[in-house]
């Protein structure tokens, strides 16, 4: 007999993940409860108000959640996303988490941690998320609330920050860079690092909305940071210029590979993970809704979409010559947060160039990559 | 809580675990607080261990069960009992096994 009868393996460095990865395997998925949210923010790229019945009536209902759960379940997903809107506006919330708590599940939650009660608590107690990332708009009451626009919500917030804090429910803390924020963000970051020993990390990139609602586009463009802010933050961040730095150095490794590719989808997207949108299309990531790359779960399998459906949209290869010409040979490509999901909602197409996200590119490696140097072949 | 294994007793999985077949890998999954020992972590077993596994059916004892291997393993009962009360200290002491009466 072989002794080694048992192995522990943290979730991260999971042997099966590559192996996984290789043979295109289902190993995590995102649920979308639902689009709703209890706040406003203004940066965000789907939220429509609690009380949007249209909104309500789209969402999957608990059976049509647990059959697709059954489904990934078959498929091998071990890791299950759960997100909204805000996810806890689902009143069958428990019983949908606890579902994919009995099916062998890890899982992680996002939210902005304003509705928590005590039943939450009695239950990420008993049953731990693997992570409970929690969104932190500001730092005083005027800067939160300018962002959510919703009265009352910093004190909620902090109120459910602090039922986890009193019943030791670990917790993880983000940002989001934005507009309205910018001159908080030493406070936001001192308040995440004092609240949460997991490492802070702050995301300045906006996505347009998927409605591509044009008044709420526009005020998401509003938010945005300038390229030169966004460097200059990622100087002033000495983890994360750290971390972007040596990410930089192994992508670099890796270019040879990659230069003559034209295959559209050159990220993990379809590979590994999907999402299941609240209303019940799959997408093939969290961000891409092009009508090409999404799938209307009610009408076709999670096993018909992982294994028919989603294989034939990575065969896309991308059209755009210049798209080709210019990304190709750019020195800021691993630096470049561009993709087909954000081509689409900023410009209707997959392929297009997005030149915010170029002179961000450039502005961050400007700091981060002067002493890294080129590839040979460039 | 140190509880010494005993051959002649019944043990079965907890229900605060799921067993489950993913990537090719036979993985334990614990799914509440203080069933496994490890917060971010998930238990994987070979092929021998799921053997183990799939006989603690909430009817045999760890010696029928190691009985029941001597039937396909060319290894010797002695041994086998070792590795199947090994085995079983391992997941009790993470309480991912739990103790219970015999059913007649």
């Amino acid at each position: 007999m072989n002794k080694d009868f048992i192995s522990v393996q943290p979730i991260s460095s999971f042997n099966a993940w590559e192996a996984m990865r290789k043979r295109r395997r289902l190993f995590s998925f995102t649920l979308e409860l639902s689009a709703r949210c209890n706040l406003n923010c203004r940066h965000c790229y789907l939220n429509v108000p609690e009380n949007d019945l249209a909104a309500q009536d789209a969402e999957l209902s608990f059976q049509e959640i647990t059959a697709l759960v059954d489904e990934s379940s078959s498929l091998g997903a071990l890791w299950a996303l759960v997100t909204g809107g805000e996810p806890l506006l689902r009143h069958d919330f428990f019983d949908i988490y606890m579902y994919l708590k009995r099916k062998g599940m890890v899982i992680s939650v996002f939210t902005n941690a304003t509705l928590f009660t005590k039943e939450h608590v009695h239950l990420f107690t008993r049953y731990p998320p693997r992570d409970l990332d929690i969104t932190v708009y500001g730092a005083t009451k005027d800067t939160y609330e300018r962002i959510t626009r919703k009265s009352g919500s910093f004190e909620a917030f902090k109120e459910g920050i602090a039922l986890l804090l009193e019943n030791n429910i670990k917790f993880n803390l983000k940002a989001m860079a934005l507009r309205s924020n910018i001159q908080e963000l030493p406070q936001i970051t001192a308040l995440c690092r004092e609240y949460s020993k997991a490492p802070f990390r702050f995301d300045p990139f906006l996505h347009l909305r998927f409605d591509r609602d044009h008044l709420r586009n526009q005020e998401i463009r509003n938010e945005r940071l300038t390229p030169q802010e966004i460097g200059t933050l990622e100087t002033l961040d000495s983890t994360r210029h750290t971390a972007l730095k040596k990410e930089c150095r192994r992508l670099q490794a890796q270019y040879p590979q990659e230069r003559d590719c034209d295959h559209l989808f050159r990220c993990g997207t379809g590979r590994g993970s999907l999402a299941i949108g609240y209303d019940g299309w799959c997408r093939m990531c969290l961000s891409l809704c092009h009508p090409e790359c999404i799938f209307d779960l009610r009408n076709h399998s999670l096993t018909d979409v992982w294994e028919g459906c989603i294989p034939q949209a990575l065969t896309k290869r991308v059209q755009n010559q210049a798209l080709l010409a210019q990304c190709r040979n750019c020195t800021f490509r691993y630096l470049c947060s561009w993709c087909p999901a954000q081509s689409y909602l900023e410009a209707g197409e997959l392929d297009s160039l997005i030149p915010y996200l170029c002179d961000a590119a450039g502005k961050r490696s400007q700091s981060i990559m002067k002493d890294i140097p080129l590839p040979v072949s460039l | 809580m140190e509880k010494t294994i005993s051959i002649d007793t019944v043990y079965v999985p907890s229900e605060e675990v799921v067993a489950r077949q993913v990537g090719g890998e036979f993985v334990l999954v614990p799914i509440s607080a203080g069933v496994g020992d490890f917060e971010d972590a998930v238990f994987t077993l070979n092929e021998e261990g799921k053997a183990i596994w799939d006989r603690m059916d909430g009817k045999r004892t760890l010696r029928e069960i190691a009985l029941d291997l001597g039937t396909e393993y060319d290894t010797p009962i002695e041994e086998i009992q070792r590795d199947v009360i090994g085995f079983t200290e391992e997941l009790f002491r993470r309480r991912i096994l739990h103790q219970i009466p015999r059913q007649e």
